[in-house]
């Protein structure tokens, strides 16, 4: 009896050593010998046996592609009514079930017109009748509110489209000359436009601009944990990812950026550019610019058309000097290349 | 007969197993066909980061998965500032894995910090650090310099405790008593201690899927079955081992002691290696003064066999020199879970020691527990722990 009394101890105190000290040591599965390396702010080189946690410098891609979007312009189906104006065809399908890669690994459930955030950048000249196809295909009502001048039942805000398949048209003339921004406009309005319900809409004047370089960047971020605090800013969309994947434009050569301020939680948002200053046309109305700068503070849906030339080659950053924002994604690179080596491109 | 006898084994064997059988079908209905049944809420990821060391331009991050759902740790902040960062051996966290993520970082000492890890799903975990101090390097310099903390901390003051005991010898059996109930009162108090560092430390650094307040119990009352067991054949055989009834006592209370001076040294090592150096001053002369009354616990049983100067000093060794590997565990390798481990294996231990003191004095005592004496040690006891455990 008393041999068995022993023995039962002997195996309780066994078990519950044994279970202790499995959770105590730490397990290690798989553990690679393939040694890999990443840099540092500082440009050092750390080797680790491990994984690589780096959406900064390691060169990555994720669905969306910030190249592709940068000089995409979307001038819609052309067709010339009767009175000889311009008519742009466009079709939007809004959904709201992707979970997408908003940075390397970070799965983010974003809401989208026609499947990226931000949505197509629409285009039209001044005085062009523009006629957006709108489908929700959603489960969510949702709508598209162009910032701009039209008639009040083209607003997208008291039209509510149902979800599942709801439809509307919105149609008007294009106007003003300038930047717009475009977004749902379903209360909560925050949650439709941090989910990623916007895009950009350029209005052009009749006479054009002067031929440049032009690209769009739509100044964006993500509250991933909603805790009204953005997790992750970028210029267009991915964070970190012109830092990886610079920009390529020439020397003197005219670059234009549609840029539009889409954050929300924070108040504002900034645009420095190094080595450099830009002329700056606030919303774009304006033919005339009204700074001379390298700083411009945007506040939410506050955007310009900036024009600027590089005369030396290299890299140079873009950035919010809001450190905050550019520590967590909002930060990118022009590689300027020597025009005397290279084509140069036109946007337009 | 002997068919019969089978039968009836057989019989007993076949009612234990069937209820098993009903457990392993109720297990698996509501896995296969009930399935719906569990699928409500949505199970969140969570991650614990259970250590944060700053090496050599490098801060290491100790996480553990101690959320319900596998996870991928993806990213790593400093301050709310992402950072390049490695994670090793994988990214891949199962239930309960732990991973060590390195974030090449030019810290400054001193100056706090929050450490944030996100996972895949964008939820971002962070611990805060109040002041980022060096990690201690494990080398000789303070191995040496534990060792000499460890035994000013548990082996000098529980010695000086154990020179009561030729006054403890000489006095009259009520105030023996007194001093047998003064050391309950403070074997009691040390127990109540150490199971409240047990949860200061699973509340800081682990993760609510360990019950805290269930590992710490049951840790307590297996350390206490245990010893009761071991204190128990040892006392029976006290004869037969030629070791005397006193003795076996002071040697279950040294170890109790023992285990609990552990926790201490764990404590003082930990918060040297977090470099709250002025806490840690405190806890040392704290403790220091605190230990003298645990010799005195080990001093009031042995007064009554054979003055054994050798067993005496072993048993302040045994009391006192676990703060030193607690000091050596707390600063190079601390582990919250260890700790809590250990801080309630201290306590259980420290309960029986109060439980066989209790029945040496009942049994010395006439069988009375209620003499003016015992109350009045065991509250003294209480007291003096808790004026001295102020200066901590």
């Amino acid at each position: 009896m008393i041999f068995t009394r022993s023995t039962l101890m002997v195996l309780l105190l066994t078990v519950t050593f044994g279970v202790s000290f499995a959770l105590l040591s730490p397990i290690f599965t798989d553990a690679q010998l393939e040694q890999k390396t990443f840099v540092t702010h500082s440009g050092r080189v750390i080797e680790t046996s491990g994984e690589v946690l780096d959406p900064v410098y390691t060169v990555s891609t994720v669905d969306f592609d910030p190249d592709e979007f940068l000089r995409n312009f979307e001038y819609g189906r052309i067709s010339i009514s009767d009175n000889g104006q311009t008519i742009r065809d466009y079709t939007i399908i809004a959904e709201d079930d992707k979970v997408q890669e908003i940075s390397p690994g970070v799965f983010f459930n974003v809401w989208t017109f026609n499947g990226t955030v931000p949505g197509p950048t629409i285009r039209a000249t001044e005085g062009d009748l523009v006629r957006i196809h709108f489908i929700n295909n959603g489960s969510k009502s949702h709508t598209m509110h162009f910032h701009g001048i039209h008639p009040a039942e083209m607003d997208g805000v008291f039209e509510i489209v149902g979800g599942n398949g709801g439809q509307f048209t919105y149609e008007f003339e294009a106007g003003p000359v300038g930047v717009h921004p475009y977004h749902c406009h379903v209360m909560p309005l925050e949650e439709h436009i941090v989910h990623g319900l916007y895009g950009v809409f350029i209005v052009d004047p009749k006479e054009g601009r002067p031929p440049a370089d032009e690209l769009v960047m739509v100044l964006n971020g993500f509250d991933t944990d909603f805790d009204t605090e953005n997790n992750f800013y970028a210029a267009n969309t991915i964070p970190f990812y012109y830092q990886h994947h610079p920009i390529q434009i020439n020397t003197d050569q005219l670059i234009r950026i549609y840029v539009v301020n889409m954050v929300e939680f924070d108040p504002i948002n900034n645009f420095h550019l190094h080595g450099n200053l830009y002329q700056y046309y606030p919303t774009g109305t304006d033919l005339v610019p009204s700074f001379y700068t390298d700083m411009i503070t945007l506040s939410q849906t506050e955007r310009g058309i900036m024009e600027f030339q590089y005369d030396y080659p290299g890299k140079y950053l873009f950035h919010a000097h809001k450190v905050e924002f550019s520590e967590k994604g909002w930060v990118g690179l022009f590689l300027v290349k020597d025009n005397s080596t290279s084509e140069a491109y036109y946007g337009n | 007969m002997e068919t019969s006898e089978k039968t009836s084994r057989i019989k007993v064997v076949t009612s234990g197993i069937i209820p098993f059988v009903f457990v392993v079908l109720m297990v698996a209905y509501i896995f296969g066909p009930g399935a719906d049944l569990l699928d409500l809420g949505v199970p969140l990821p969570e991650l614990t980061i259970e250590k944060i060391a700053f090496e050599k331009s490098e801060i290491h991050v100790t996480v553990r998965n101690t959320g319900p759902l596998p996870v991928q740790v993806v990213m790593a902040d400093v301050n709310d500032r992402i950072h390049p960062a490695a994670i090793e051996p994988d990214k891949f966290l199962n239930r309960y894995e732990t991973a060590l993520v390195r974030i090449p970082f030019e810290w400054n000492e001193a100056e706090p910090y929050t450490i944030g890890l996100t996972t895949d799903d964008g939820t971002r975990f962070e611990r805060n650090i109040d002041a980022a101090a060096p990690a201690l390097q494990m080398n000789f310099e303070f191995v040496v310099f534990f060792a000499i903390i460890g035994t000013y901390v548990g082996i000098i003051p529980v010695m000086i405790g154990l020179l009561w005991l030729p006054f403890i010898k000489k006095i009259s059996k009520s105030k023996y008593h007194f001093f047998l109930a003064l050391t309950v009162g403070l074997l009691l108090f040390l127990g109540i201690d150490s199971i409240e560092e047990a949860f200061d430390v699973s509340l800081e650094n682990l993760g609510g899927s360990f019950n805290d307040v269930l590992l710490i119990a049951t840790t307590v009352v297996l350390s206490f079955l245990g010893l009761y067991y071991v204190s128990e054949k040892l006392t029976g055989r006290a004869d037969s081992l030629r070791i005397s009834k006193p003795v076996v006592i002071g040697l279950m209370i040294a170890i109790g002691i023992g285990l609990h001076n552990f926790g201490e040294g764990l404590a003082i090592g930990a918060a040297v290696g977090l470099g709250s150096i002025a806490f840690s001053t405190f806890l040392i002369v704290g403790f220091a003064l605190h230990n003298t009354t645990e010799g005195l616990a080990i001093a009031a049983p042995m007064s009554r066999g054979k003055l054994m100067i050798g067993k005496l000093i072993t048993m302040g060794i045994i009391a006192g020199a676990p703060a030193i590997f607690g000091a050596w565990v707390g600063g190079f390798a601390f582990s919250p879970f260890s700790s809590v481990v250990f801080l309630s294996i201290g306590a259980g231990a420290i309960f029986q020691v109060i439980v066989i003191i209790l029945k040496w004095i009942r049994e010395e005592g006439d069988k009375n527990l209620s003499s003016a004496a015992v109350a009045a040690g065991f509250a003294t006891g209480m007291f003096v722990m808790y004026a001295t455990s102020i200066l901590i």
